[in-house]
């Protein structure tokens, strides 16, 4: 469901709520002021009786034909009444209990009518009068302080169900929010977490079928985006390796040209000054001419070496373990230089699957350029760390060496690239790079001019690779 | 007749060394360095007749002590040699009124004769 309906459908719930509980509490207060209303016609009929009761006793008193008349006008009030409120207190108490109160009025009327005024001294009469008027009182009274309890009742009804659903209305409003917030802020987080794996170049996708939302279009859009670039990415990848052979074919014939030329120009001068020379001579430059095609043969070794890399021999190893062996061949190096070393290496590594001598390889170049780019002093950082999401081993080394000046490092990968002065071939990182991407991985770098360099190597897992039980592959 | 002097730089030390031992023996005077630096050093000092430098070094690079020779004296000629056939290096160094550019391998005979010429012999 859309975010977009999911609040028009707690809106939605929330004005059912607020209308329902406004036609109960308009409910209550229209029973509230029919019972009010039954109270004063009740409080009438008391009154009715109350006067009738009162002419009852005068004619107790003075046993005159006034005060029996007086009575019997206000027997045919008090019916009159009890006539016109009928379905008020029908609707009240029951049409059982208005026939017993119309029943007794009659039998007391009855009696009324049956005395007379010689009769008002008699003890009997007196006493039935007495008690009819009396039961019709107390019946009547009971009646009113009944309906009084249940304005009492619902009054009380009414306060405790507004009370209970406001705290309803407040509960649901705050679970509903909370949900769509957690809803929208779950779906935002994997949106997050998927724009930060794209920007470290691994282009995944997010797996699950996204929901049916906006949150779901942008996850679409995301994955959508993910895909466009990594194929980018691919061309880019093939149109640079094809700059690289052009790089490559450049430095190849410079690399040659130079012994080439060396070669060609003893042989020239050799048969030139021939002559002039001694037999030492002469060996000398026999000499110099072999040296220069030594210098030769290693340059073509060397590049067929890089070109077509040995065999890989893969097996099982403990990360911290390679980077501790390495420090051990570089560590001659750190002390020439003063260089302290930094290691923040965890412990929860799983293995990873490689050929040991090739990382060591790329370790040890790493280490190298570190060292060499330090000069004297500086800090050697070596940390290794378990990426869990892509179950990668990272394993960062960094310096706060001169850095890498921004023009040059998009070409620090080229082979033949370097910005050693005397001492670079060019080759350390290409060929790094190279062997880090045969075992299916990543080397990146960060560098800022006087701050340092850090590369960052990502290697897979042994268990990603599947190949944590098996030795050599 | 004083010799005609002859500046010779190449971070190939063999380069200088078959150069002098050639050119010394056709009667030049020649004198070889092994980086721009240097060269531009022995410059500040003394002219030469002609300059035969490799175009890249470490450090100064053969444009730059082209420019330089052009700036001190203005008539003396520069012969550019690279390991790096690179035309547009070429072309800029041409630009830049190189007399010559050779490619390596260098045919010592020929570069014999574009010196000849950078002096007016022939």
């Amino acid at each position: 469901m859309k975010i977009e309906h999911k609040i028009y459908l707690s809106n939605a719930v929330h004005i059912l709520l607020i209308v329902l509980i406004g036609m109960f509490a308009l409910q209550n207060l229209n029973e509230i002021l029919t019972k009010f209303r039954f109270t004063v016609i009740a409080e009438g009929l008391n009154a009715n009786f109350l006067e009738m009761r009162l002419a009852e006793k005068n004619y107790f008193l003075y046993g005159d034909n006034e005060a029996l008349s007086n009575i019997k006008i206000r027997i045919d009030q008090t019916r009159e009444t009890l006539l016109q409120v009928r379905p008020d207190i029908i609707r009240a108490v029951g049409a059982q209990k208005y026939t017993t109160l119309q029943d007794q009025l009659y039998a007391y009327a009855q009696l009324v009518d049956s005395s007379s005024k010689a009769s008002h001294r008699d003890g009997a009469v007196q006493q039935k009068l007495r008690e009819a008027g009396q039961s019709l009182k107390t019946f009547s009274e009971n009646i009113t302080a009944l309906e009084s309890d249940r304005i009492g009742a619902i009054i009380v009804r009414s306060k405790n169900i507004l009370l209970y659903s406001f705290w309803a209305v407040v509960l649901f409003a705050f679970l509903f929010s909370n949900l769509i917030v957690r809803n929208i802020g779950q779906s935002l987080r994997k949106v997050v977490d998927l724009t930060r794996t794209i920007s470290t170049g691994n282009y995944r996708k997010i797996e699950e079928n996204p929901s049916n939302d906006e949150i779901g279009a942008v996850i679409n859009a995301i994955n959508a985006m993910a895909e466009e670039l990594h194929k980018r990415e691919k061309e880019i990848v093939q149109s640079k390796r094809l700059a690289s052979i052009g790089v490559l074919v450049a430095g190849v014939a410079h690399e040659l040209n130079n012994p080439l030329n060396n070669i060609s120009m003893l042989a020239q001068t050799y048969a030139e000054v021939y002559d002039r020379l001694s037999k030492e001579d002469r060996i000398t430059f026999m000499e110099r001419v072999d040296e220069e095609v030594e210098r030769l043969r290693v340059i073509i070794h060397n590049l067929l070496d890089y070109a077509k890399p040995k065999e890989q021999h893969l097996a099982k190893a403990t990360t911290n373990q390679v980077i501790q062996k390495i420090l051990a061949l570089v560590q001659n190096m750190l002390d020439v230089s003063n260089i302290r070393i930094k290691l923040i290496l965890a412990d929860d590594l799983p293995d990873i699957y490689i050929d040991e001598h090739q990382i060591q390889q790329v370790l040890v170049n790493m280490a190298t350029n570190a060292i060499q780019a330090m000069g004297k002093g500086g800090e050697l950082r070596i940390a290794s760390r378990y990426l869990p999401d892509h179950d990668e081993i990272e394993i960062e080394i960094g310096d706060n060496g001169k850095g890498i000046a921004p023009e040059f490092l998009d070409h620090i990968f080229d082979p033949f690239f370097t910005t050693k002065e005397e001492s670079g071939t060019g080759l350390g990182l290409w060929v790094s790079y190279g062997i880090i991407k045969n075992h299916q991985g990543n080397i990146r770098v960060a560098s800022q001019v006087g701050v340092g360099t850090t590369f960052i190597i990502t290697l897979p897992s042994c268990k990603k690779l599947k190949r944590c039980t098996d030795g050599e592959a | 007749m004083a010799k005609h002097s002859i500046m010779v730089i190449d971070d190939e030390k063999i380069v200088g060394d078959m150069a002098k031992l050639s050119f010394e023996q056709d009667g030049y005077e020649v004198e070889t360095f092994l980086n721009g630096e240097s060269a531009l050093e022995r410059l500040k000092e003394r002219r030469f007749d002609v300059v035969v430098t490799d175009l890249k070094m470490k450090g100064v690079d053969g444009l730059e002590v082209l420019r330089t020779v052009k700036k001190l004296y203005p008539g003396v000629k520069v012969i550019m040699i690279t390991a790096f056939a690179n035309l547009d290096v070429a072309i800029e160094a041409l630009r830049d009124d190189v007399h010559d550019f050779f490619p390596k391998p260098v045919k010592i005979k020929e570069l014999k004769a574009s010196v000849k010429r950078a002096l007016g012999e022939e």
